[in-house]
């Protein structure tokens, strides 16, 4: 039995945006997936229709077998939703809104308490479990969030942009908690920006672009079809033949620089060195350029 | 089935009211002093006893009503509307709360701060004169049910509204003007016979007179025309309640 399946899933907004055409994949129970893709590609409207904040045109979407419409409260209870925006109670504080959320999923009065103060120690909030809201910093408050989606300890973690607006240090450290969530046996969706973000944590990694799935595959194939790296070879003076050794680094001249491709997924980076010294050209520098998702995007949409 | 879910809601949405009690519970308490002072006292004096009931007898079963009807309607109305605002409403959306648990959730609160409003002004009214009890029974049923219908009404605007203005609209222009005209400082048989039709098409009216009859035992209108009306738009506002929640109107996109 799959985490979260869904089939044919389209939706329409009231005002005629189609925001998914018709998507289908499922993730598996234990799975660590990301949904990529830039603004606007469908990842919010996916996960609200998984959540029950969004209503579905047509498809089928089930949580452990569970439809999210027909059986709604059997679904609701598996999930816990870290969404994008924040939408917190300001007015009241840290301590209650964990309390209050922990007794809608159903956990009794007496055992609140003890689950309030592990998750916020554990998340570094302890200490503002007084305050309000409104009176939290914007990475504290998405750390509230995240504190709120883990009270009922759901099966599967949705995460709508966990690490926006958060600094360097406390990435790497949320970071560091799902994945030791996730080796406890939560099934998490992760929907991201940062390649990086997903590269880091993911198992498999869906993109997303203009409502459809374009490509869906593990992190590491993904990244042998994608990530490429480009060496600029810049050389003393303008090359007029291209060594034919070169070819095979899919070789391109413009003006005095040579540009290589390499995988480094193959190690072949070595190589591509031998294979440069000995055309015996006069090298003044080297510079390489990492493929950037935007490139991702270009290289995938263009097909 | 598991009611804590439940609970943690009814729980949170009284708190809610009851944390600012001077805001909730006071203020509705002062305007009807205020009514006893300026109508029953001054004014009152000048105005013969209606139905053999002295003034100042005859307006208070009004006042609370008026107190219970402001009450229920703006305690569902504000929190959902603020909960929507701020988006703390899909916290119910993605919990396993069921629709009929969300709705009961929040107008249990309203009937509660509308008792609680209602048994205040009971009691500031005990300051200024003596009141007698006819029915206990229809006391109960009118201000249980005009809290519920009130609680059901308001969260159907909070749902509908889409901004301030729109949250405004009804009770500034509705039941504001429906509860001052509602029959509770004059009976019909003050006004003129054009009058005293007008005013029996304001529903308000109905509820106010059935609530004075638990008290006086008199009544303007019929009786079970009082009673069969509040029943059928209690009815019709949670009917609407439950297909506006059920459909997600302006809730789920
Ligand atoms: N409530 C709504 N009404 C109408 N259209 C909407 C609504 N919400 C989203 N959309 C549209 O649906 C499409 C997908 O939006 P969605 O929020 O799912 O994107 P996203 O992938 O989450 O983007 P981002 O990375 O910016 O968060 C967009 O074209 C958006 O304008
Ligand atoms: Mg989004």
């Amino acid at each position: 039995m799959d985490a979260i399946t869904i089939r044919n899933l389209t939706k329409k907004y009231g005002d005629g945006t189609v925001a998914l055409q018709n998507i289908s994949f499922s993730i598996k129970k234990g799975e660590f997936f990301a949904l990529l893709g830039p603004n606007g590609a469908g990842k919010t409207t996916t996960i609200n229709i998984l959540t029950g904040l969004a209503n579905k045109t047509s498809g089928d979407v089930l949580l452990f077998d569970q439809d999210v419409v027909r059986n709604y409260q059997q679904a609701r209870s598996l999930v816990g939703l870290v969404p994008q925006e924040f939408n917190l109670d300001q007015f009241d504080k840290v301590y209650n809104t964990l309390f209050f959320n922990a007794g809608y999923f159903g956990i009794p009065r007496s055992q609140r308490h003890s689950k309030i103060e592990s998750l916020l120690r554990e998340l570094g909030l302890w200490e503002k479990r007084y305050s309000k809201v409104r009176e939290l910093s914007g990475g504290m408050k998405r750390k509230v969030m995240i504190a709120r989606a883990l009270i009922h300890e759901p099966k599967i973690l949705i995460l709508d942009e966990p690490t926006a607006g958060v600094d360097v240090e406390t990435r790497k450290s949320l970071w560091t908690y799902f994945r030791r969530l996730n080796q406890k046996g939560t099934t998490i969706l992760l929907t991201t920006h940062y390649i990086e973000e997903a590269e880091e944590l993911c198992q498999r990694i869906a993109i997303v672009h203009k409502g459809n799935i374009i490509a869906l595959d593990t992190k590491n194939n993904l990244l042998e079809l994608l990530e490429r790296e480009t060496i600029k070879v810049v050389l003393s003076e303008p090359l007029s033949v291209l060594p034919p050794s070169l070819k095979k680094y899919g070789a391109a001249v413009q003006h005095n620089a040579l540009l290589l491709t390499i995988n480094p997924k193959q190690n072949n980076f070595s190589k591509l060195l031998d294979d440069l010294r000995k055309t015996k050209l006069s090298i003044r520098k080297i510079e390489t350029e990492r493929t950037t998702l935007e490139d991702v995007f270009l290289h995938l949409t263009k097909k | 089935m598991k009611l804590t879910g439940f609970f943690a809601l009814t729980e949170r949405e009284v708190s809610r009211f009851l944390r600012v009690w001077q805001q909730t519970i006071i203020p509705p308490m002062i305007t009807s002093i205020l009514f006893i002072l300026i109508f029953g006292y001054s004014l009152g004096s000048k105005i013969s006893a209606v139905a053999g009931v002295s003034y100042i007898g005859f307006i208070i079963p009004g006042l609370l009503m008026m107190g219970v009807i402001m009450s229920a309607y703006s305690n569902t109305s504000s929190s959902l509307y603020i909960s929507k605002f701020q988006g703390q409403v899909q916290e119910y959306l993605v919990a396993p709360l069921s629709y009929w648990q969300i709705i009961f959730a929040l107008t249990i609160a309203g009937v509660l701060r509308a008792i609680l409003v209602g048994a205040g002004i009971l009691a500031v009214s005990l300051l200024f004169t003596s009141i007698t009890v006819h029915s206990y029974a229809m006391l109960l049923f009118f201000i249980v049910m005009v809290s519920l219908l009130f609680s059901f009404a308001g969260i159907a605007t909070a749902l509908w509204a889409g901004n301030f203005d729109q949250m405004n609209i009804f009770a500034t222009f509705l039941i504001t003007p429906l509860t001052y005209l509602g029959g509770v400082f004059y009976s019909i048989s003050m006004l003129p016979s054009f009058w005293g039709t007008v005013v029996r098409f304001n529903p308000i009216l109905y509820m106010v007179d059935g609530f004075r009859y638990g008290f006086i035992g008199i009544t303007d209108v019929p009786l079970w025309h009082s009673v069969l009306l509040v029943l059928i738009l209690t009815v019709f506002f949670f009917v609407l309640c439950v297909w506006m929640f059920k459909k997600g109107y302006k809730l789920r996109t």
